[in-house]
């Protein structure tokens, strides 16, 4: 594999994972709680896309934008149902009942769905190939969906009503409700922006690779571990710590170690060594622990009380 | 299967998963931290014990004890880089090392000594059982039923008097925050990393009599659902009170073992059977969130 393809490579699980961090990192820093049943709602979006995509035989696009929007809104139902009544409760009262949240969710699509791998119906894509690296279509459909929710987030952040208003009651809820503004409409919104971007990100993954009920749970520490690098409650920081831990997830694996003990031939250790690929998942969880050891705060993280 | 061998059978299981709902009660309800790992410790538990007692045939007492020391280091190592923060950071990176302890035992087969069906996804085979020559067959399970029940007991001992000593206290305190314990000159770090080596300890005992009663072990049996099951033992029963732990895994493991012979019933396939036990599960964890905070058995309060 050439160096650019892992660049490539990199970007495209990067979009992937942005696409979910981001949603993670703005209810937590609006609500106040981890969401463990975050990347579960993604894959409810997975499913209902291959649904509109399957068995009613919608083309991709239009499935996977009805399924996110869909997706969207159920979480607000979901938040209405359950999370709002514990709007005052502490922050570990509200992650475990996502905790119960998500394997309600994700059982209940096993039971319909079942436990074997699916794919979406679209056509077989020919890669383009070029001397560096080859790429498919769809990859390049990632990078810019990716892209795209980026720049839209931004501009939601900061060119509008409601950006304000989220930036607002994330510095100071109580400052932001006495000045008028409706917190628990931000809420919803939050939610609803929250989980359609996740869900476009989990329908993107099960289109690259295979649709399972156990994905969520599969990229849960990914998506946790880039919402920590980043600066956890930072939007920015979520889009950074995705696009890093997409370089560190297809580095380490592409690197020889062995090099970097030799020291540039100081050494002689001439012995190839290589993460094993069964070791890909581990790599998150070391990143994780390095940010918790080093900077908890994470990149872009402000420095808090507490 | 007999009516009876399928009593002892459960009761083994309660008698092992309350030892592992104990250990969690600690963590979660007594010092507030929200281990989602709990199953790396009964999975170490499980493989240190049967390397020693398998590779090198020792005699169960030392695999239990090896078991039991290995699990609690891990459970102050994993403690080390969270120690200092919030419970958030506890959650995902115990969740994180749960799946880093399995997914090392499904890669790594020479650590139980190689060979065909031994170790990696293959599992492991052969476990020897404790005083397995001395009883018959039928009457084995009660004698294995016996050590659990004397494993249990003894947990349960342990627990409650530290629960009730100072340093319960202390970690009580500092699941309240830990402006108070500080205040007084409390070592915060110090005692959530003692809670978490002391509950992957206890986690470690479930996982060798586990290990011991199947004679079979593979990664695929300590799936992260494992945790979720403890969890709705700890918070169904009744956090931060040991008897409610107790009261939890014997309701919990009645309402898993029991559906199991639903489909004899009802004609439903297997996996769709699994999965609604673990909407059940979820849905429970919910409601007892929402409307039943303190369990079934109420922590007792105490004023000083």
């Amino acid at each position: 594999m050439t160096f650019t393809q892992v660049v490539l490579n990199s970007i495209v699980r990067g979009s992937e994972l942005a696409l979910l961090s981001m949603g993670l990192t703005i209810v937590y820093d609006i609500l106040k709680f981890a969401n463990f049943a975050h990347t579960e709602f993604a894959v409810v979006g997975v499913y209902l896309a291959l649904f509109l995509n399957v068995a009613l035989g919608l083309p991709i696009i239009p499935a996977a934008i009805m399924a996110s929007v869909a997706t969207g809104a159920f979480s607000i139902i979901i938040d209405r149902a359950i999370f709002k009544k514990m709007r005052n409760a502490s922050g570990i009262i509200i992650m475990v009942t996502s905790l119960g949240l998500a394997i309600a969710l994700r059982n209940t699509i096993r039971a319909i769905w079942g436990a074997d791998a699916q794919n979406y119906s679209v056509a077989l894509q020919k890669p383009i190939i070029t001397e560096y690296f080859r790429i498919t279509p769809l990859q390049i459909w990632i990078i810019l969906v990716g892209l795209t929710a980026m720049i839209a987030f931004h501009l939601l952040l900061h060119h509008t009503t409601l950006g304000k208003a989220m930036r607002a009651s994330s510095d100071n809820p109580e400052l932001a409700q006495a000045s008028g503004i409706a917190t628990e409409k931000i809420i919803t919104w939050v939610w609803f922006i929250a989980i359609t971007f996740a869900s476009l990100g989990g329908i993107l993954i099960g289109l690259e690779t295979y649709i399972l009920p156990y994905m969520g749970f599969a990229i849960i520490v990914p998506v946790f571990c880039a919402t920590i690098l980043g600066g956890i409650g930072n939007p920015y920081g979520a889009m950074l710590g995705a696009l890093v831990l997409g370089l560190a997830e297809n580095f380490g694996l592409y690197i020889n170690f062995g090099n970097i003990i030799n020291l540039g031939g100081i050494l002689n250790f001439s012995q190839e060594l290589l993460i094993p690929t069964g070791y890909k998942p581990a790599i998150s969880f070391i990143i994780l622990i390095l940010v918790l050891l080093i900077r908890p705060r994470g990149i872009l993280g402000k420095k808090k009380e507490g | 299967m007999g009516f009876v061998n399928f009593l002892v059978y459960l009761a083994i299981m309660m008698g092992i998963y309350a030892i592992l709902s104990l250990s969690l009660n600690l963590q979660y309800g007594f010092a507030g931290l929200a281990n989602f790992g709990q199953v790396a410790f009964f999975c170490l538990g499980a493989y240190i014990s049967t390397i020693i007692v398998l590779v090198f045939k020792m005699p169960f007492v030392f695999g239990l004890l090896g078991a039991m020391i290995v699990a609690g280091l891990f459970g102050y190592l994993i403690s080390v880089p969270t120690a200092n923060l919030k419970e958030d950071y506890w959650a995902i990176a115990t969740l994180a090392a749960a799946e880093v302890v399995r997914i090392f035992f499904l890669n790594e087969d020479w650590v139980v000594g190689g060979g065909p069906y031994q170790g990696g996804s293959f599992g492991i085979g052969g476990i020897p059982q404790p005083l397995r020559s001395l009883f018959s067959a039928h009457t084995y399970p009660f004698l294995y039923l016996a050590i659990v029940l004397v494993c249990l007991v003894a947990t349960y001992i342990i627990i409650n008097t530290l629960t009730q000593s100072p340093f319960g206290r202390v970690i009580k305190s500092i699941r309240a925050g830990d402006n108070l314990p500080q205040a007084l000159g409390k070592d915060v770090k110090g005692f959530r990393m003692k809670v978490m080596a002391i509950g992957g300890a206890f986690g470690g005992l479930a996982g060798c009599l586990w290990a011991h009663y199947h004679g079979f072990i593979s990664p695929n049996q300590f799936l992260p659902l494992e945790t979720f099951i403890i969890w709705a033992m700890v918070i169904v029963g009744g956090k931060a009170n040991n008897k409610g732990a107790i009261l939890g895994a014997v309701i919990i493991m009645i309402f898993y073992y029991s559906t199991r012979f639903l489909k004899d019933y009802i004609p439903i396939e297997e996996v769709t059977l699994a999965s609604l036990r673990m909407v059940v599960i979820g849905i429970l964890i919910v409601v007892a969130m929402l409307f039943m905070k303190e369990g079934l058995i109420k922590e007792k309060k105490t004023d000083y």
